[in-house]
């Protein structure tokens, strides 16, 4: 009796050093993993938080000062006014020759308020037969938000929708299938500068890049388009660089999800006599939904954060939120204010990540 | 219309389809390639030529005698290969323990890592900088620029490298692990002489992923090397090259050099396609 009791304590006993051993050594196989995240990740994030709330510049004598959200207040100042008409003396509105009416000039009209912080502008527009003007304290950083939220929404949009195409198409099998789908992995294996470098190239602004050559050609334009400077062409051209590069990613991803579809579905459905176009919709896209929002969410997220195309193409004319963080240090030397907007961008990329998550779900068996 | 005629006339539309898919993906290399075999003086004329007249390998030659330029592939090499190796080795440490250990904060791990995936790196420039700038300054340190930027892009491979590697541990059976327990294999033991061997194929899938990632980064490297030209890695250089023979932006020049840190990238990626295609789906789609 006392022998067995004994031998079952040591038993229990020896069990629980064998899971204490275990977590050990797991604990000592993570450690490196979590000390060089700690270091290169999460200590410099609460650099950058400590830094949003100060006047830091970087290469700078002048005395650092806390300076609280002050930072935030520049970045997200902004106004919303109504924009007054031209009158004349006798304070009719003045009309142009069309009989328009004539509004005050909308940059002049932010100055001349009595603000304590001057504002720019952002855009003006029309709504309800008035005109308004959208005035932000740095206009900067918000027309970056909005230009990176117009560029990640129309390129994931586009990508999505040929990447789907180009899925579809190479899921059949038909002669040649093995080299296509190599030649999709071409793009996404070039380095984004490269790419952007070559894009930059062919949208040349005279008749030596190949958009214009082509256009010219083809008789729809004088070949003298400057696809990169006007702002008008700016985002379009940006997006079609952006698509071009990604959409290979997209089709292999949604192909990878075609495979999972069950093969019996299309027969099953065959037999009911649904059309392809039928088969599409009942049985195709509702299976590939779960694929299709992993990817989006992926490549949304991904897309938010832009640097190496926009710093390429564009420099200091256009900005992405990632560029314009980048530029506020290294140009300005405002470490400060950089790190306010990186700030931003981080709670901004933060909800995106969040649902990735969800839709991804961690295993937690 | 009889049957088989619609089914060829769909037939051709689908081949057209597949063409203009194919054309699509690979023009631009198409007109980098061209303009790289072409002279200055074609490069400026007008309407651009769709092949080059009078081919010539001098925008190569001019590239591959810059200094900056292949100071950059070397720098590139080097920062890319350590964090490579560093990032495989570190992972796998990482990779078993969640993968196939059972301990508490098991979950919350996983999350931190998968989170620190999607990481936006801009949000940490301004604090690096700082760290870096800090450490510079102990000046009997003397660590080399390079040596910040291995470590600093550990940051987007590290996780990543983690986080594939931890659900290829979890899908080998624990049989094995078992066996080599009965055996009197130690955890250390079982780790580097079975489960290691094992995930070789992994390994050199994860390690490329996480090589063309470090390879290709560009803002961390322009951000630190502003002030260490010697340290800049290719796409800094390539992005920045002043041209030694052409004029005005050497286009030529920059071309080719563009086909040289592409081609070789490229032959990597068709060897282990498949694996990277694997790779790259394994996170995304639920099988």
């Amino acid at each position: 009796m006392a022998v067995a009791s004994q031998k079952a304590k040591g038993n229990k006993g020896g069990r629980s050093e064998l899971a204490k051993a275990e977590e050990r050594t797991a604990f000592w196989l993570l450690f490196p993993t979590l000390l060089l995240l700690l270091l290169i990740g999460i200590y410099p994030l609460g650099q950058v938080f400590y830094l949003s709330l100060t006047n830091k510049r970087f290469a700078s004598a002048q005395e650092t000062q806390f300076i609280g959200l002050s930072n935030y207040a520049n970045l997200l100042g902004m106004t919303l006014r109504e924009l007054p008409v031209e009158t004349d003396d006798a304070g009719n509105p003045e009309l142009d020759e069309n009989g328009n009416r004539q509004y005050v000039n909308d940059r002049l009209f932010l100055r001349r308020l009595d603000t304590e912080r001057a504002f720019d502008t952002v855009s003006t527009f029309n709504l309800f037969g008035t005109r308004y003007v959208l005035g932000a304290t740095n206009a900067d950083f918000l027309k970056s938000i909005w230009d990176t939220a117009v560029f990640a929404v129309s390129a994931v949009f586009l990508e999505t929708v040929l990447g789907l195409i180009i899925a579809l198409a190479l899921a059949r099998k038909f002669f040649g299938r093995g080299l296509m789908r190599t030649a999709m992995l071409i793009p996404w294996a070039i380095i984004t500068v490269v790419s952007s470098l070559i894009w930059e190239w062919m949208f040349k602004s005279d008749r030596s890049g190949f958009f214009n050559a082509f256009f010219e050609q083809l008789g729809v334009s004088s070949g003298n388009t400057v696809w990169l400077v006007n702002p008008a062409l700016q985002m379009p051209s940006i997006i079609a660089i952006d698509v071009w590069k990604t959409t290979p990613f997209m089709a292999l991803l949604l192909l990878a999800g075609l495979a999972t579809i069950p093969k019996e579905l299309y027969e099953a459905a065959e037999v009911d006599g649904a059309s392809k176009i039928r088969q599409f919709f009942s049985v195709t896209l509702p299976l590939l939904v779960p694929t299709l929002a992993v990817a989006l969410i992926f490549r949304t997220l991904d897309s938010l954060r832009v640097f190496d195309l926009f710093q390429i193409v564009f420099g200091e004319s256009r900005y992405s939120m990632a560029t314009f963080a980048q530029f506020q240090l290294v140009a300005s030397k405002d470490m400060g204010l950089s790190a306010a907007s990186s700030v931003i961008i981080f709670f901004i990329i933060l909800v995106f990540a969040i649902l990735y998550m969800r839709s991804l779900g961690v295993d937690n068996d | 219309m009889t049957r088989e005629r619609k089914n060829l006339v769909g037939e051709i539309f689908f081949y057209i389809l597949i063409a203009i898919i194919a054309i699509y993906l690979l023009f631009p290399f198409y007109w980098a390639a061209i303009s790289a075999l072409k002279t200055e003086a074609e490069l400026v004329r007008t309407p651009a030529t769709f092949f080059p007249q009078n081919p010539t390998l001098q925008n190569f030659r001019a590239v591959l005698s810059n200094p900056d330029f292949l100071r950059g592939m070397l720098n590139s090499l080097i920062v890319a290969g350590f964090t490579t190796l560093l990032s495989l080795l570190v992972g796998a440490f990482a990779g078993y323990a969640l993968g196939k250990l059972r301990f508490r904060g098991r979950t919350p791990s996983l999350y931190l890592i998968l989170a620190m995936t999607m990481f936006p790196q801009v949000a940490v420039l301004a604090g690096l900088f700082q760290v870096i700038n800090a450490v510079k300054d102990i000046a009997w340190l003397n660590i080399p620029t390079m040596v910040f930027l291995i470590l600093i892009y550990m940051l987007f491979t590290l996780p990543f490298t983690t986080w594939v590697l931890t659900s290829f541990f979890k899908g080998l059976p624990d049989s094995l692990l078992q066996a080599a327990q009965v055996d009197g294999a130690t955890f250390t033991q079982t780790f580097w002489h079975v489960l290691l061997p094992l995930t070789a194929p992994a390994l050199v899938t994860t390690g490329l992923l996480a090589f063309i990632g470090a390879w290709n980064e560009y803002l961390f490297a322009l951000t630190f090397t502003l002030q260490d030209p010697g340290s800049r890695t290719v796409p800094v250089a390539i992005s920045q090259l002043s041209g030694r023979i052409a004029r005005q932006e050497p286009v030529g020049e920059i071309m080719a050099g563009a086909l040289i840190i592409t081609v070789p990238l490229v032959i990597l990626v068709l060897i282990f396609q498949n694996r990277i295609v694997d790779g790259l789906t394994a996170g995304a789609v639920k099988g």
